[in-house]
């Protein structure tokens, strides 16, 4: 009795702290909101908002602004979206945009004048834009009238239109006045930019989401729903839990954990193409990898039939060069299935007990998913069958662009071998960068330094045919060449995922690359309301 | 006295120039710089652009410029600008921080302490009994748990499983500010940074005070007829306090390590969060001055602490 103070006060402070945890959290909202984990997962550009100088993000960047022409939303061809219709002249170096009417989200009228102005500043790298050389390309842009723009190029560009679906357009009304060099920096981005899209931007609230409300003069008609809010987090396995108690409708997901909300009640997975090849590179300023036969050798080393299996649950398709799309890949190319005996073989014909022997090689890597960590350990034990004896580090991004791009020769030892993805589609030409011998670094994404002279003329031939049927046939020889010469090892392209909400419906999303964009359509997204 | 606070303050500061030394070298030598940050490995870009984004932020200065140009502006109380966020200037932006960390802390230590401290007692005054056996296998659990499993574990069963809280933020987004949607959002991640100090408190209070109360002048203040609870309170505990005292000052060091696990986790928007994010993306700017401020911070609550420690004991005299 003497301490029942004491007691009482312990049993009292553990009353409060359970009476204040059922607090119903999830507080009415006014009116239909749609929450969800839109910059998660790879497709993503969280806590970032200057289209200009984005590498990714375009699925929520879209659905404030909007570009002049988007893909469909199964990424298979590419239509008008704030261009009504567009037509390319014969000689591919004249492509001339019909707009749609609209009004920016202040009111002021959108027209010819700012897609010159958008196209200005995104060749203009004081901006921070990082679409100035893709676009140096285009030798003018002329002002037909308010509603028509022409596009005049110095030479044909079949990545162009591909290229101009990620270049949202901006007010010139708005930013005119800002100086080019200003606008890096300009906090206009994510206090109050002002697009054409379905949604209007409301308001950021730094770190943990973006709210944006319906655009109700919106020309493909009203929204349906009055918010859609983006709220950040850490890593998808976040994103996942605050789906699973209810707090937001949609996230990408990670492959490891497809299988168990497959079987939740109330969420459904949609899967689609990642467009993202992953490979084995092979560092080709370092000795080992000069003879193909080793490199041949590293293939048939490779169960990759069985990681698929095990460890992709059959979501993915073996590359037998960049691509997998049956349209770019050739008849009669060489499928290098699994076969240790013969790897040995050709180790042994090529003396790699002499080039390197059991000695230990890094593979360097910025993946730090567990089904990475899984494949690599997979294949490092398969490739330790046949005698070559690699060693998986594991760094963050920064680090491992730190490492590959720099050109100091004594650092090739540090990357030896990547395992990396590079994105190969929707258009072909998006491997070129990583692969052609003109893009070495500092130009271009060559990191392993591949110069192989009739791929990089492959690569040349199909980037400058203009007429798209022969096109296919040249990025089929692109594929062949791959394939023969195997600057890296492929090993797939997979599927990745997100997982939605029953209750969203004429919901649209697709783990394009980059986080697309594509023909989502946000203004006909709906939410059941319970 | 006042010399004393005088020079510790000095020697404080002298830690802080150390400090900023440290952090800015060590920076420098690990790879990847804000430009590396930028590129998506399977998306990647051309160059050029890069190399001016990385001549624009000064990264191609000699280093020896760089921190001396650093030093200069923040001692002036200009921090830079953020990389990530482009155009954010780095102060106001940290400061914005400090709250909602101040607060998930405070929280925090405020349930160990209470509960430590109670439990400590209970436990040591009915030693042996079954309430004290129980409490002891729950504090050596909680002890032995690290941060990053009672947090992911907590989540999953109290806001996936049990929907008792959110399982993420500070407010509900696209709603009024409440105080009892902050509250929702706090007791989760505020309880869990609890348990290890809560628990820690707890043992030392426990054994503090079995000492104690062995003493003679309990047996005295028992002998002259102090009611029991008086005689626990006014007598035992507060000698009881005094290492613990020191325990608490050292466990708000250490509850800023926490603190940025659990604000990962829970995605809180506070300085722990703000400087994971920005070591991601190697914002330097922010990096440096959310540590001197963590780094001011620490220097500071020791100081207090034994200051607060003379205050208890009278024995103990500063300067």
């Amino acid at each position: 009795m003497k301490f029942s103070n004491l007691a009482r006060a312990l049993a009292a402070s553990t009353l409060l702290a359970g009476a204040v945890m059922p607090v119903p959290f999830a507080v009415a909202q006014d009116g239909k909101t749609i929450t969800g984990a839109f910059d998660t997962g790879p497709g993503g550009f969280p806590k970032k908002f200057n289209p200009l100088a984005a590498t990714g993000g375009f699925t929520w960047f879209s659905i404030y602004f909007e570009p002049l022409v988007t893909y469909a939303a199964d990424l298979s061809v590419i239509e008008g979206a704030l261009a009504d219709s567009f037509e390319v002249s014969e000689d591919q170096k004249t492509y001339t945009f019909h707009l749609a009417e609209e009004t920016w989200h202040d009111g002021e009228a959108f027209d010819a004048e700012d897609v010159k102005f958008t196209i200005d500043l995104a060749q203009n790298p004081d901006t921070g834009s990082v679409f100035a050389s893709r676009l140096s390309d285009i030798e003018s842009v002329e002002v037909v009238d308010a509603r028509t723009v022409k596009l005049t190029l110095s030479q044909p560009n079949s990545a162009l239109l591909a290229d101009l679906t990620q270049l949202m357009i901006m007010p010139q009304h708005a930013l005119g006045d800002v100086a080019p060099a200003e606008l890096a920096t300009s906090t206009w981005w994510s206090e109050a930019p002002i697009g054409t899209g379905p949604f209007k931007f409301d308001e950021y609230v730094t770190d943990q989401y973006v709210a944006l409300s319906a655009d109700e003069d919106y020309r493909r008609g009203t929204p349906k729903v009055d918010r859609i809010i983006n709220r950040y987090f850490d890593n998808p396995a976040a994103a996942v839990a605050a789906l699973r108690s209810g707090e937001i409708q949609f996230t990408y997901v990670e492959p490891d954990d497809v299988a168990t909300l497959r079987d939740t009640e109330g969420v459904r997975v949609i899967e689609g193409n990642s467009y993202v090849v992953n490979y084995v590179g092979f560092n080709q300023r370092v000795d080992l990898w000069k003879d193909v036969r080793v490199r041949q050798a590293f293939l048939y080393a490779i169960d990759r039939e069985a990681i698929i299996t095990a460890l992709y649950g059959g979501a993915a398709t073996v590359a037998q060069c960049g691509y997998v799309a049956p349209h770019l890949v050739p008849d009669g190319i060489t499928e290098y299935s699994h076969d240790p005996d013969k790897a040995r073989a050709l180790l042994d014909e090529a003396g790699w007990g002499d080039i390197n022997g059991d000695a230990p090689i890094t593979w360097l890597t910025y993946y730090t998913s567990p089904q990475a960590a899984n494949v690599m350990a997979a294949v490092q034990a398969m490739l330790g069958q046949v005698g070559i004896n690699v060693v998986p580090r594991v760094v963050d991004v920064p680090t491992y662009n730190g490492i590959v791009y720099s050109n100091d020769d004594a650092g090739w030892d540090q990357f030896p071998l990547i395992y990396a993805g590079i994105r190969n589609g929707p258009d072909p030409a998006s491997i070129n960068i990583g692969l052609n011998s003109a893009q070495l670094p500092p130009n271009g994404a060559n990191i392993m330094r591949v110069e192989f002279d009739d791929l990089t003329a492959a690569f040349d031939a199909a980037m400058s045919e203009t007429d798209p049927a022969a096109a296919e046939g040249k990025w089929q020889e692109v594929c062949a060449e791959m394939n023969q010469t195997l600057p890296w090892a492929p090993m797939w392209v997979s599927s990745r995922y997100g997982v939605a909400s029953d209750d969203l419906v004429d919901f649209v999303w697709t783990p394009a690359p980059a986080g697309g964009p594509y023909a989502a359509h946000p203004e006909l997204w709906d939410i059941a309301q319970n | 006295m006042g010399f004393y606070v005088a020079r510790r303050t000095a020697v404080g500061l002298l830690m802080l120039v150390a400090l900023s030394v440290l952090i800015f070298v060590l920076l420098r030598l690990a790879p990847g710089d804000p430009v590396d940050a930028y590129i998506n490995p399977s998306a990647p870009l051309s160059l050029d652009e890069l190399a001016a984004l990385r001549e624009r932020l000064g990264l191609n200065d000699p280093l020896p410029l760089q921190y001396f140009g650093w030093a200069a502006a923040a001692i002036s109380g200009d921090f830079g600008y953020s990389i990530q966020s482009a155009g954010q200037p780095v102060l106001p932006l940290v400061l914005s921080r400090v709250g909602p960390t101040v607060i998930l802390m405070a929280s925090g230590l405020a349930i160990a302490i209470v509960v430590g401290l109670a439990a400590g007692t209970l436990s040591a005054v009915r030693r042996n009994s079954a309430m004290d056996v129980g409490l002891s296998v729950g504090s050596f659990l909680a002890i032995s748990s690290p941060p990053f499993v009672t947090a992911l574990v907590g989540l999953y069963v109290f806001s996936v499983q049990l929907r008792w809280a959110p399982s993420g933020g500070m407010l509900t987004p696209g709603v009024p500010f409440s105080v009892a949607d902050l509250l929702a959002h706090l007791i989760l991640p505020a309880f869990l940074l609890s348990l290890t100090h809560g628990a820690l408190i707890m043992r030392y209070m426990r054994s503090s005070m079995l000492e104690v109360l062995n003493q003679d002048y309990v047996r005295t203040a028992r002998a002259k007829g102090v009611r029991e609870f008086w005689v626990i309170v006014k007598h035992a505990a507060r000698n009881a306090l005094l290492p613990v005292v020191t325990l608490i000052g050292s466990s708000i060091g250490m509850a800023i390590g926490g603190a940025i696990f659990l604000e990962s986790v829970f995605n809180w928007p506070g300085m722990g969060l703000l400087l994971v994010n920005a070591v991601k993306a190697r914002d330097y700017p922010v990096i440096m001055c959310a540590t001197l401020i963590i780094g001011a911070f620490v220097i500071a609550v020791n100081l207090l602490t034994d200051l607060v420690y003379a205050a208890i004991d009278p024995r103990v005299k500063v300067g």
